[in-house]
């Protein structure tokens, strides 16, 4: 395979992540002729799972080693880094130094009522994300940690966990945020903004929370493959029950994503054909205190709203 | 005589923050400290919780090995309703929790480990037609060349150690270092068809299983283990042996207590039996397990203390955090606490979890013909016997024998499945009730404990997790934990480049955000 067949084989991959909108295959000859073009990232964990890791690493739109190799420098990734212990305090120290260009990704909340809940290097993660967010020309919270809290401030939390654009009004830091929630974060998502940011200087448009219109725009509701049956009022009474899903606790109405469209993995599945209720994972109420079955829910959805 | 300190912070290609510190003399370590650098406290917080929720909020501990905390959580729950889940419910929760500890197996190896024993600066000289391979080689060389303040990151900078130089066993890892990327979004399809999504599978529910398994969805299942099968009895198998060949050494390096504690996992299709049997191997000797003998104390680790140092599950139901001045004041102490993970025990013991342990105590308990005829097979060919499996090398192999046997297990189970037949039986919350579930991680002994209050709510929980086994600090007796006390004894060639230690460490597959939760 010569270099210009193996970037037309890119090429597709870039028309079936959507991005063919502002990347054309000139774009991207050129990009090939000119390595300096490719974006540096430099990611962290917070307080994480490492969930959102393991899913960008399922992309199939764009191979790993593309990103890797033609779109972006990935200067430090916690799981994927051969540099250990102090290459990597030397690493980020240099780049936060540099003056280089380079984008901030950020999964996992940051405790700040408890600084001594997350440390690298012997250092609160608050030193780091002040660090490297402020030196960074735009950041992107991945995950529903870093953009709304999720698991790492649900009701019950010491730690004090806040998203990453909550952390950056407090310490001063201006520059833009983009918000890709999801637990975890769809690789979809982030290789979309990425592709955008490399090629167009900028994120693409947003809503107030600092959310991709693109992917976040209408509720899981909206497309879901029951808007009929909730439309007459056909509702499932457990699982494995015909119907709308509202009544099993669905939290699709309160959720802003794109699932419906693109589902997981590949849209092997989506969590509502697989029989389960919406848990909205992607949103600013997730995770509840009841999720499931309780109709009584004072947080859930009910039958008249 | 030279004594040092070395401190590894952060520790990278492992789940979540890891610091460790040796101190060693002459080029032998001496001591050692292992610090897991995170907490959240998700465990005390869903008291007042929904008792269902727990299985979407704990799986949520770790985004490597969500699936077992799902199985675990749902599994407490069964126990505390007394139910018995179906015949479809078990094989499909087989079916998508086994896919994941495939997933787990190649991601541990590839992305995580072989590049500690391959060089992978040998693709410059690959002289081969495979495009991936020839992408990686034009960059790599431009890379170099680039003059770029970190050329050919994430790949450089690394410890400068003795890598492999038999260049066609590099170049071969290499190659499936990159095929496993897709192979492993393959095997986390796998879990999506049954399991909704991956990570964090949703459809794992108390009941069994969501979704309706249709014949559309086990055919495209079987395609993907078909795909999943050829690389890991290819390619996975010959890498991890190749790798063993070529570091023969690691099998007497990285050697724990040697006690070895395992959960029973991959249930029958009727409920009886499992692949890997549960069980307690101490001095040698294997027992059946005894849950009732574990305890946890956490002497030195960040939290209040508590009168009574070894604490059964659920009978702490608030863990108070140290507040930062508290905590800056024990970092200032010698001797003091150094770690948020707690150091849990089997009858006092501290115990090493995980595929030696999965593997060992199923060899020892003579319950899986299968699995004891594949450890004969490598032990004949390596030279080896059962008791080197205790070592940096027998961990990896380990996971190669746990994953051919699962992959065994999935290919017979997906045939026992009955199409369109619902896997999943529906009860109301247990009240005022308590449960016990036990899986397999793929890095060890997962067990979930749930107490129901008169409203079903959670009333305490408790999870302890494989990780919290093998990093666990001293205990109020003083003795280092199971992979602390792997590092005592090991000659390390540059302390500016520990490779053996980071070796040893990335053998126990560390998942520091489950070990603290």
């Amino acid at each position: 395979m010569n270099r210009r067949e193996a970037l037309k084989t890119i090429w597709l991959a870039i028309v079936a992540a959507g991005a063919s909108s502002f990347l054309s295959f000139e774009d991207l000859l050129a990009a090939d002729a000119n390595p300096d073009k490719r974006i540096n990232l430099v990611w962290l964990h917070a307080s994480s799972c490492s969930g959102c890791s393991c899913s960008f690493l399922n992309i199939e739109d764009v191979s790993v080693l593309d990103i890797l190799t033609k779109f972006a420098n990935l200067i430090f990734h916690p799981d994927l880094s051969l540099a250990t212990g102090d290459q990597v305090t030397e690493i980020l120290d240099k780049v936060s130094a540099s003056g280089m260009p380079y984008l901030f990704v950020l999964e996992g909340g940051i405790p700040t009522a408890m600084p001594h809940a997350c440390l690298m290097a012997d250092q609160p993660i608050t030193y780091w994300v002040e660090k490297l967010g402020s030196k960074a020309i735009a950041s992107v919270g991945i995950g529903t940690c870093a953009v709304f809290g999720g698991v790492t401030n649900m009701k019950g939390m010491e730690t004090g966990s806040i998203p990453l654009d909550a952390f950056y009004a407090r310490k001063g830091i201006t520059q833009a945020v983009i918000n890709l929630p999801n637990c975890p974060l769809k690789p979809e998502h982030l290789v979309y903004t990425l592709l955008h940011y490399a090629y167009k200087g900028s994120f693409p448009s947003t809503d107030s929370k600092g959310r991709p219109l693109k992917f976040f725009d209408r509720t899981v509701h909206e497309h879901c493959i029951f808007y009929a049956d909730f439309q007459e009022k056909h509702y499932a009474r457990y699982i494995g029950d015909a119907g709308c899903l509202l009544k099993l606790g669905c939290q699709g109405p309160l959720t802003r994503n794109d699932c419906l469209i693109i589902g997981h993995n590949g849209n092997t599945n989506i969590c509502i054909r697989a029989g389960h209720p919406c848990i909205g994972c992607a949103s600013e109420h997730f995770p509840r205190r009841v999720m499931f079955h309780i109709a009584s829910d004072p947080q859930g959805v009910s039958e008249d709203s | 005589m030279e004594a040092r300190r070395v401190v590894v912070d952060p520790m990278t290609r492992i789940e979540g923050h890891l610091r460790f510190e040796t101190r060693m003399e002459d080029g032998i370590v001496v001591d050692s400290k292992c610090s897991g650098d995170m907490y959240r406290g998700i465990e005390k917080a869903l008291i007042g919780y929904d008792a269902r929720t727990a299985q979407q909020i704990t799986q949520r501990v770790c985004g490597v090995c969500p699936y077992a905390h799902a199985d675990a959580a749902a599994r407490a729950l069964e126990s505390a309703m007394g139910l018995q889940i179906n015949e479809n419910g078990r094989l499909l929760r087989n079916l998508t929790v086994g896919a994941y500890h495939l997933y787990d197996y190649l991601l541990h190896f590839y992305a995580l480990c072989a590049l500690d024993f391959i060089d992978v600066t040998a693709i410059t000289s690959y002289q081969g037609r495979d495009a991936g391979m020839l992408q990686l080689k034009d960059w790599i060389g431009q890379e170099l060349n680039s003059g770029k303040v970190f050329p050919a990151s994430p790949f450089l900078p690394r410890y400068q150690a003795a890598y492999s130089d038999d260049r066609e066993l590099n170049l071969t890892v290499i190659q499936n270092y990159l095929g496993a990327l897709p192979m492993m979004s393959t095997l986390h399809k796998m879990v999506a068809i049954f399991g909704a999504k991956a990570p964090h599978p949703v459809a794992i529910e108390a009941g069994g299983v969501t979704t309706m398994p249709t014949i559309e969805r086990l055919a495209r299942y079987r395609q993907w283990l078909g795909q999943a099968g050829q690389f890991i009895r290819n390619n996975f198998q010959n890498d991890v042996l190749g790798v063993a060949k070529a570091f023969p050494g690691y099998f007497k390096e990285g050697r724990g207590y040697g006690n070895l504690l395992s959960y029973p996992w991959l249930i029958d299709r009727n409920g009886k039996d499992h692949s890997f049997t549960g069980g307690a191997t101490i001095n040698g000797q294997y027992a059946a397990l005894d849950i009732g003998k574990i305890t946890e104390d956490h002497t030195y680790a960040y939290y209040t203390a508590k009168p009574d140092k070894t604490i059964k599950p659920l009978q702490l139901n608030n863990l108070h955090p140290l507040g930062y001045e508290e905590y800056l004041s024990e970092k200032k102490k010698e001797g003091g606490k150094y770690t948020w993970t707690r150091a849990p025990r089997y009858g006092n013991e501290i115990m090493e979890v995980g595929p030696v342990a999965r593997v060992v105590n199923t060899y020892f308990a003579k319950s899986n013909p299968a699995l004891t005829q594949r450890v004969d097979k490598y032990n004949n060919a390596l030279g080896l016997t059962i008791h080197d499996y205790n070592s940096v090398m027998g961990r990896h192999l380990s996971r190669l024998v746990s994953a051919l046997v699962t992959l065994e297990k999935l290919e017979e189970q997906l045939e026992q499945v009955v199409p369109e037949e619902s896997g999943f039986i529906e009860r109301s919350l247990p009240r005022n009730a308590s449960g016990v579930g036990l899986t397999e991680a793929t890095r060890g002994a997962l067990a979930h404990w749930i107490e129901t209050d008169d409203k079903g709510l959670i009333k305490n929980y408790e999870m302890i997790v494989p990780t919290t086994w093998n990093m666990s600090p001293r205990d109020a007796s003083g003795r280092p934990g199971a992979v602390e006390k792997m590092l005592i004894g090991t000659r390390v060639a540059d302390a500016d480049n520990p490779m053996e230690l980071a070796r040893i460490i990335r053998s126990t597959d560390p998942c520091m955000a489950c070990s603290v939760h």
